[in-house]
């Protein structure tokens, strides 16, 4: 599983065992043997104590929406190409993304996929889950908690 | 320490430039800088150049076919960058040029070329702007960035959909009167709140525009300044903070705290507070980021930003006028270049040669320009004599 599965450009990293975490269904992070400082996203070296002695540790998924949004004009990567066929169009229907504090400071972002824009709100509490993408890649997704 | 002025100043015409490439939109403004000034390039000790992004420039080193171009080497010329704040952090190291006692005369240009590739490229290569590992694969752009500023900021403070229009509706109308503007069109409050969607609740008319643009100002040491020009414009304070790389991570959402310490350590540099400020250009690349800029420099209380715009306190004759050039809204924003072009207004405000413009004889003026999603932020705060 190689860490461009998750992070589309860049493959070459200490913390690539991220990706194969997030396809057995875990959001890893990294925790400073010596301070204890927390990392999410995980990095592979602790800025606090300057060691990079680290270890991997799950992160809880539970938490609340601290923003959210829709992206309609996408980048290059995720736009749609207008079909070859004449006087065809391709209707595009963005997913949101959004942004949950799960603990103090640790925050996951995600995509929120079947989620009316409407029905979403700033401090909705909502669960965040790895999610493996029909062409193989994996990502993370927020759904709503008591809907 | 030694004192630095503006004494001259160049603006391109900014725009959709598909007559010319980047070292034809730098000479344009080099030669209005100089002829401004009133000083021949051999006259110029060094220069820097200001460009964001080498996907835009189609080169490292843009700075070479700067250079190049006006025929000024072999004396010293480099490019530096901070995202969209690259043009303010060119003339930070043109200001430390003159005072390290390197250089008496600098050449400043801030420059970007953006329009030669498509509108969706352009999109990818400043979604970059934040974390390409851990933000970008969920399709972040630069507009959901400050659209998430946005969500978090309405939610917390009541700020509306209406309030972020009214930040259009201003800056498109001093756009109108700004000859150098890209876009030389008023909105109307309900035309800006029904255009179409590009990161909710952000809509086409709460972000700036794709542009191409160059401008440029030359620096002078006290000796100097006082030589060449009558009316030099002090650089009193410089503020320059940052902050982490994802949105993620920051304290808050609802302010950008760089924007906030660059300010404080401008304003403690200059002796003086926010309600000095006479006139002010601040980084609307998106009109929620407007209203955040109120708040972090002081012009207003947090969150109350939504209601300084809706009171037209903002425009000229309010309590403070900002962005009255057209701002990044509709003066357009090439990357490299907006820096450099937010001291031109107000060296022209300060010099009281803003013309239909003008704010009533200001003294002290401020530019605010922030890089990415809020990394970097730099307050530099002018004065005339």
């Amino acid at each position: 599983m190689e860490f461009k599965n998750f992070s589309l450009f860049i493959n070459q990293s200490k913390v690539a065992r991220f990706t194969k975490d997030l396809a057995e269904g875990k959001i890893m992070s990294t925790v400073c043997k010596k301070c204890g400082r927390q990392y999410y996203p995980p990095q592979a070296d602790c800025f606090s104590c300057m060691e990079s002695e680290m270890e991997w540790k799950e992160v809880p998924r539970e938490g609340r929406l601290l923003t959210f949004t829709r992206i309609h004009v996408p980048p290059e990567h995720f736009a749609v190409r207008q079909p070859l066929m004449p006087f065809s169009s391709v209707q595009f229907e963005p997913c949101p993304i959004g942004l949950i504090e799960v603990e103090k400071g640790l925050k996951i972002m995600g995509w929120i996929p079947k989620v009316d824009i409407k029905k979403i709100k700033v401090g909705m509490k909502m669960k965040a889950s790895p999610f493996t993408l029909p062409d193989g890649k994996l990502t993370i997704i927020l759904e709503p908690l008591n809907p | 320490m030694r004192k630095v002025a503006i004494v001259g100043i160049g603006h391109g015409k900014f725009g959709v430039r598909s007559d010319a490439s980047l070292r034809e939109l730098v000479f344009e403004a080099v030669k209005a800088c100089l002829e401004d000034a009133g000083v021949t390039l051999d006259e110029v000790d060094s220069m820097v150049t200001g460009v964001a992004c080498d996907e835009f420039s189609f080169g490292i080193q843009p700075s070479a076919q700067v250079h190049d171009y006006i025929g000024f080497y072999p004396k010293p010329n480099y490019r530096v960058e901070a995202a969209c704040a690259t043009g303010s952090v060119a003339l930070r190291t043109g200001w430390m040029n003159i005072v390290s006692g390197l250089a008496d005369l600098v050449l400043v240009v801030g420059v970007e070329k953006m329009t030669e590739v498509s509108t969706s490229v352009a999109t990818e290569i400043m979604g970059r702007a934040g974390d390409a590992i851990w933000e970008y694969p969920f399709g972040t752009t630069f507009p959901g960035y400050y659209a998430m500023i946005a969500n978090a900021h309405m939610a917390e403070y009541g700020t509306t959909e209406e309030q972020l229009a009214m930040v259009a509706v201003k800056n498109h109308y001093y756009g109108c009167l700004n000859p150098y503007a890209h876009m030389q069109k008023e909105v109307t409050l309900e035309k800006a709140l029904t255009s179409f969607p590009v990161a909710y609740p952000l809509k086409l008319y709460d972000c700036s525009l794709i542009t191409d643009g160059a401008a440029a100002v030359l620096l002078a040491s006290e000796e100097r300044a006082r030589a060449i020009s009558k009316k030099p414009v002090w650089m009193v304070g410089l503020g320059l903070a940052t902050d982490t790389l994802r949105l993620g991570d920051r304290r808050s959402l609802t302010s950008l705290s760089a924007a906030r310490e660059a300010a404080r350590v401008a304003y403690k540099m200059a002796g003086i507070g926010p309600m000095d400020i006479d006139v002010a250009t601040v980084h609307d690349c998106f009109t929620i980021a407007e209203i955040v800029a109120y708040e972090d420099l002081g012009f207003c209380e947090k969150g109350e930003g939504g209601k300084l715009i809706e009171a037209r306190e903002t425009y000229v004759g309010g309590r403070i006028p900002v962005n009255v050039d057209g701002g990044l809204k509709s003066k357009g924003h090439p990357l490299g270049a907006t820096g450099v072009s937010m001291a031109i207004e107000i060296t022209k405000q300060l010099r009281g040669e803003a013309g239909s413009r003008q704010v009533k004889d200001p003294e002290i003026g401020l530019t605010h320009n922030v890089g990415g999603s809020g990394q970097i932020a730099l307050v530099h705060i002018f004065r005339r004599e």
